[in-house]
């Protein structure tokens, strides 16, 4: 006997931003739906303990992105000065 | 003349069964996703990535962008891929749709085979901000390529 064999495709979703780049909550939303899924009709108990689970990584996951943040502008603030962009360094030290 | 939904090309099937595509992370293929206005007429009769009627504008160069590749794996009796999400970053951009293609079949150069058309469903839109497309969940129920 052979099975059946079914190729399928997912879907894709698009989030766009206008004059600003996307904010550490959103892209740690963006981050969670790839760690952690809650189906809406799962045992009440198991859900809420996999949404408080999911609300914890969130706030972990933004923390950790707003330090990496910091860090990469450290970086641009000492690349700029050394390139002799003494304002603009202070312009991204101050954002 | 507009997208119809997604599909995976035909051509892409026959040559999977010819084992053109590799989609290991880091030594497979090089895919890459190309964006579409809603004047453009894709669906599994599609074989080659086009210029016509590709978006243009700030932060988007002819081509789209390159793909990272996440190597394939098994859930249940389903094989499936993913691809890690994809950013166009400062881009002033308006898209309803997009290829992925493959620039490397078979261990070549410069190809051009589809793989997937996608539709948005609607017009997206990015001004001076950043464009992202983002792949669903890599399981046996949603991600972006399964065979089952």
């Amino acid at each position: 006997m052979t099975d059946f064999c079914n190729s399928q495709t997912g879907f894709v979703s698009v989030s766009t931003t206008s004059n600003r780049g996307f904010t550490p909550e959103e892209v740690a939303e963006r981050c969670l739906d790839k760690i952690i899924s809650v189906s809406s009709d799962a045992n009440p108990v198991i859900r809420d303990q996999a949404l408080a689970y999911r609300n914890n990584i969130k706030a972990l996951i933004v923390f950790y992105m707003k330090e990496a943040i910091k860090s990469d502008r450290t970086t641009i603030f000492n690349a700029l000065i050394e390139a002799g962009q003494k304002d603009l360094a202070e312009a991204v030290r101050r954002l | 003349m507009a997208f119809t939904g997604n599909y995976m090309c035909t051509s892409f099937k026959q040559q999977l069964l010819q084992a053109k595509h590799d989609f290991t992370a880091s030594s497979g293929d090089t895919f890459k996703l190309a964006m579409y206005t809603n004047s453009a007429t894709f669906d599994a009769s599609t074989t080659d990535y086009t210029a016509t009627n590709e978006v243009s504008g700030t932060g988007y160069s002819a081509g789209g962008g390159t793909l990272t590749n996440v190597t394939p794996t098994t859930s249940g009796t389903t094989a499936l891929t993913d691809f890690a999400d994809l950013t166009f970053s400062s881009a002033t951009i308006t898209a309803r749709g997009a290829l992925i293609y493959n620039t490397t079949t078979g261990a070549g150069t410069g190809t051009t085979d589809t793989v997937l058309v996608l539709d948005f469903g609607s017009d997206q839109s990015s001004s001076a901000g950043d464009f992202t497309i983002t792949f669903p969940t890599a399981d046996a129920s949603n991600a972006i390529i399964r065979i089952a």
